[in-house]
């Protein structure tokens, strides 16, 4: 194989890596400051896709898909905020006992929900906003025009990210929650409010992943269900709660995958992935990034 | 004592006599078993169930059959997964108690469907289901009224060897389906002495960034590249390999009739400008009078062309209420007595079961032709007919450089 053609195939891995990596970055974000898992991510992700693709089919044309972005993100961050206000408080501020099977039964259902709703809503077919550019070409790798949109806007995305989680007071009472949500408390930090708004900045990276690739992934009542496998992986892979993971491990998937299936067999494209975790896990049982828990 | 007895009997036979018109007028349930969400083709079931119902109004509209009674439908999503298929077939075979059942779409789903039915002994029909091995295995409930892929691939591969292409790419989605047909290919290749090179992928149905594929076959040169995805897949890689300039540079020939649907150019816009697709149904066929009717009362009602699939699901309702009509009876053998005995009218020809050899078991096969789209959003009744030759209403055309 040539050296051109391999490098198109890296390229190709990473574009789609640093992509799922904002998934991933929701994931784990939720899980540094809540402590649960969202069964229900790839759901947000799809909601964000079709809210992407109703504001540009009816309100704002096919032009104006960098408007509509922020806006898809903002509707998910709100009901984000209100399915973690009367979903999920209640297990913080309710003495619930088991925590982490309130979160899961909750977040399931929140997934079949979602996707039924999606289904009653918009049928079971599949749409597709226009293209957000022209195709061109990325280095050696010739690229779909909504693929470089969406990396270009990953990577705005976790720079501000980045910026709000180091630069700002919420982002630092955010980092404070995720190592001590008591310790943060005494120090007059509303640990449930707090809550509340990474659960929906969590599922807003979600919604703008769904929403930056809906022309290339199309938008259907299902098309989350790949990304929160990925997004899953990603965490691992990274290291749970660690930010830089999430991007890292992100990168390292979707090359993986991408060599994976075109070196062995692209029938067994999502197997890469988990040998890679499994693997990991073996030999690094906290991730890339991860820290062992400290208790005292 | 007797005046009690004799008011007992009494209303027993009131009861008897107001009971015996209601049973007569009993339904006869028809199973619709086919897929209406993801990640099954859900665009296929919705058409599906349109002519199935109108086949069943139709049918009603007359009186119904067997001395009045109506056909009523029971409609199960098989979410084009194996295990709802089953799940679904069980529940129309031993809930609803179905006389028969149709709209098998995917063909992993009715390889498992059709073994549960041999089990409950409930006839099985495949209105889009085209895998060989589905009637290869000889079972004596199933029936088919689609094409069979050996005949599919037979028919591409006499345009491959027509048009001259000499480097073939498909890409398959890892389905009874895909890799039904890409065995197939292979085989066929070698025993119609197909002089091209031939190189196959196929894929996991469940990824959506099949972008390494695509260039991986972009980078080996075909000159004609076969998509064999079905659904959502279908439009991924068509998306995919556009975006990548595989297409429209390269023929491209999808393997089944999604083009032909509303939805795709909705779907695809421009990048599916140029693709060649195999349909069973066009809007200049000849159709018996029972499909003309049907074709008239289908643009009435939905303005718009009828799609194959609502054609077949239609005729299969209308041949099983033929066959009851002719067996007099809606019991289960003589059903299967009459399927094999009797000529049906389709929509566009006569249908009749026979039992032959290999995949040709109580199996029959509607035409199909290659058509392609010119220019973009072209409606498919202006798709013009490339193959086969004694049909054909243009050459193809390829497309100019991007």
């Amino acid at each position: 194989m040539d050296t051109y053609l391999l490098s198109q195939y890296v390229l190709s891995g990473l574009v789609i890596g640093a992509i799922y990596s904002l998934m991933a970055l929701g994931i784990t974000f939720i899980y540094g400051i809540m402590k649960m898992i969202n069964w229900s991510m790839g759901e947000f992700y799809m909601i964000g896709s079709y809210v992407q693709y109703a504001l540009l089919a009816t309100v704002l044309g096919w032009d104006l898909w960098w408007l509509a972005l922020p806006v898809a993100m903002l509707s998910v961050f709100v009901l984000g905020v209100v399915v973690q206000r009367f979903l999920l408080r209640p297990m913080y501020a309710g003495g619930v006992e088991r925590r982490d099977e309130y979160a899961t039964i909750i977040t399931i259902a929140l997934m079949v929900l979602f996707r039924n709703l999606a289904i009653v809503i918009g049928g079971p077919n599949q749409y597709s906003p226009k293209d957000y550019a022209r195709a061109t070409t990325l280095l050696t790798l010739p690229i779909s025009g909504n693929r470089l949109v969406g990396l270009i806007g990953t990577v705005v995305l976790l720079l501000l990210f980045y910026v709000l989680t180091r630069r700002t007071w919420i982002g630092r009472a955010f980092r404070g929650a995720a190592q001590n949500r008591v310790g943060i408390q005494t120090a007059g930090v509303d640990v449930l409010r707090l809550d509340m708004l990474a659960f929906g900045v969590g599922v807003a990276l979600a919604a703008a992943a769904g929403a930056l690739l809906a022309p290339d992934f199309l938008v259907f009542p299902e098309n989350g269900a790949i990304t929160t496998f990925k997004g899953f992986e990603i965490i691992v892979i990274g290291g749970l709660g660690s930010l830089l993971g999430s991007v890292v491990g992100g990168l390292l998937l979707g090359l993986i995958e991408a060599l994976g299936s075109v070196f062995l067999s692209p029938a067994y494209k999502d197997l890469y992935g988990f040998l890679l975790l499994l693997g990991l896990l073996a030999f690094r049982p906290t991730g890339l990034f991860g820290e062992r828990e400290r208790t005292v | 004592m007797l005046k009690a007895l004799r008011t007992a009997v009494l209303a027993a036979v009131v009861a008897a006599v107001l009971a015996a018109p209601a049973f007569a007028q009993a339904p006869i349930k028809i199973g619709v078993l086919t897929p209406l969400s993801p990640p099954g083709d859900a665009g296929a079931g919705q058409l599906i169930v349109r002519g199935a119902k109108m086949g069943a109004e139709e049918v009603n509209a007359q009186g119904g059959i067997l001395g009045g009674r109506k056909i009523e439908l029971v409609i199960e999503d098989d979410a084009g997964t194996p295990e709802k298929g089953v799940a679904g077939l069980r529940k129309l075979a031993s809930q609803d108690k179905v006389a028969a059942v149709i709209g098998q779409f995917h063909s992993s789903v009715m390889e498992a469907t059709q073994d549960l039915a041999e089990q409950l002994k409930v006839p099985i029909f495949s209105t889009q289901a085209s895998a060989k091995k589905l009637t290869e295995k000889h079972l004596t409930y199933t029936f088919r009224t689609h094409v069979i892929d050996p005949d599919r691939v037979a028919l591409w591969n006499k345009w491959i060897i027509q048009q001259g292409f000499k480097r073939v790419a498909v890409l398959a989605e890892n389905t009874d389906y895909g890799i039904g047909l890409v065995e197939e290919t292979r085989k066929q290749f070698a025993s119609m002495n197909v002089k091209a090179e031939l190189k196959t992928i196929i894929f996991d149905r469940a990824v959506v960034d099949l972008t390494p594929q695509v260039l991986e076959i972009k980078n080996w040169k075909p000159d004609l590249f076969i998509n064999v995805g079905i659904g959502t897949p279908v439009y991924l890689i068509s998306k995919q390999a556009y975006d990548v300039g595989l297409i429209p540079a390269t023929p491209t020939l999808i393997s089944y009739d999604a083009p032909a649907r509303p939805e795709y150019w909705k779907t695809l816009g421009e990048k599916g400008t140029y693709a060649t697709f195999i349909v069973y149904y066009h809007p200049t066929m000849k159709l018996t009078p029972r499909g003309e009717a049907f074709r008239s009362r289908y643009l009435d009602q939905f303005k718009e062309q009828p799609v194959y699939g609502a054609l077949n699901a239609y005729a299969q309702i209308m041949l099983l209420a033929d066959a009851m009509t002719a067996a007099k009876s809606d019991k289960t053998d003589d059903l299967l007595k009459s399927l094999l005995a009797n000529k049906f009218v389709g929509w566009n020809g006569t249908i009749s079961f026979t039992r032959g050899e290999g995949p040709y078991w109580q199996q029959w096969s509607p035409p199909m032709l290659f058509l392609q789209y010119t220019k973009p959003e072209q409606p498919f009744t202006e798709a013009k007919i490339v193959f086969p030759p004694d049909l054909k209403t243009a050459d193809l055309m390829m497309a100019p450089k991007r």
